[in-house]
């Protein structure tokens, strides 16, 4: 990774925990060959859809591909029984 | 037996309307109470606190909770908590409570925790004032929490946290953010004090199972990790069972 590039990781990264459209902190950031690729898991499509957002508007030059996924849930499972 | 529903990081938004609800409307069925591990909203606005008020409203099960950091990002973390007490939720921070459950008493202890890392690789009060400070705080959260622990005189005793106690549960983070998903001494004060269950969240990559040093099983309960509305633990096999109706008697020592 050249040097600008290291650091638009490092904003990128702050982008996306404090803008309150996303607030994540456990997005993975590579850029690379003018590409911006994200990815990691958030709750909702909307939120997918931020993350991509905030990336575009922090760095309009640089293509981005969302590989961001939305958490699905299953059923709660069976418990466990815990110091038994 | 009791039967402990938890769940953390939750991340509730304006755009997750309805999304725990229809799970946790059923709780009766499966747990006596519902333990929420921090992380309620995502940033911790006022829109955000009513978003979650939503999903909690009138569950069927007692629901005791403590705040995390996202919860603090909008600097007003008393208004998500006085959100949720308005709805009879239990907030605690530095705080306990006893519930009587299924014929049990079970005291917990609650508290946000803080960072600081683990042995090998911790931060000291040293240097700066501003490192001072952090580890202070984690100490002030630890000391709280082993006396907290100490006072409940109940069947069974539980810690309820935000940040990891143990590095046994972040496995599968980076190590370099080690450092700010738990602290030892959140773990010392476990082990000093005793505890039949100790929960937590923040480490969304991580591991759902640990144990601290002296043999206190910790269980990472972040939801993006154990993908599930909520996890179930039961305590004491062996005791009679009962009905998933609960009283609470709130206590908050000064320490």
């Amino acid at each position: 990774m050249n040097q600008e590039y290291q650091y638009l990781v490092g904003k990128l990264q702050e982008a996306l925990a404090c803008d309150a459209r996303v607030g994540a902190l456990d997005i993975k950031i590579t850029i690379a060959h003018g590409r911006v690729h994200l990815t990691g898991q958030v709750p909702t499509e909307e939120r997918r859809a931020n993350v991509g957002l905030v990336a575009h508007e922090l760095m309009p030059q640089l293509d981005v591909r969302n590989d961001i996924t939305v958490l699905e849930l299953s059923e709660s499972g069976k418990p466990e029984a815990v110091g038994d | 037996m009791i039967r402990i529903a938890a769940v953390g990081d939750i991340h509730v938004g304006e755009d997750t309307h309805g999304r725990l609800r229809p799970h946790w409307l059923t709780l009766d069925q499966h747990a006596d109470v519902l333990l929420l591990a921090g992380d309620l909203t995502n940033v911790g606005s006022r829109k955000e606190a009513d978003a979650l008020i939503e999903e909690v409203r009138d569950l069927p099960v007692p629901v005791v909770a403590v705040l995390g950091n996202h919860d603090y990002h909008c600097d007003n973390p008393l208004g998500v908590r006085h959100a949720l007490e308005a709805i009879g939720v239990i907030v605690l921070e530095g705080e306990t409570v006893t519930l009587e459950l299924a014929g049990c008493t079970v005291g917990i202890a609650g508290s946000k925790g803080f960072g600081g890392g683990f042995a090998g690789a911790c931060g000291h009060k040293f240097g700066e004032p501003e490192m001072k400070d952090f580890i202070r705080v984690t100490e002030e959260a630890s000391h709280r929490l082993e006396a907290n622990l100490r006072s409940l005189q109940t069947d069974y005793r539980v810690a309820l946290l935000h940040y990891a106690p143990v590095k046994d549960t972040l496995a599968g983070e980076r190590l370099e953010i080690h450092a700010f998903l738990g602290a030892y001494q959140l773990g010392e004060a476990l082990d000093s004090a005793g505890c039949d269950l100790a929960l937590h969240g923040h480490a969304h990559h991580g591991t759902e199972k640990g144990m601290t040093p002296g043999g206190i099983p910790v269980r990472n309960v972040a939801m993006p990790l154990i993908k599930r509305p909520y996890a179930v633990y039961t305590l004491g096999g062996a005791k009679a069972g009962g009905s998933g109706a609960g009283r609470h008697q709130r206590e908050t020592l000064t320490t």
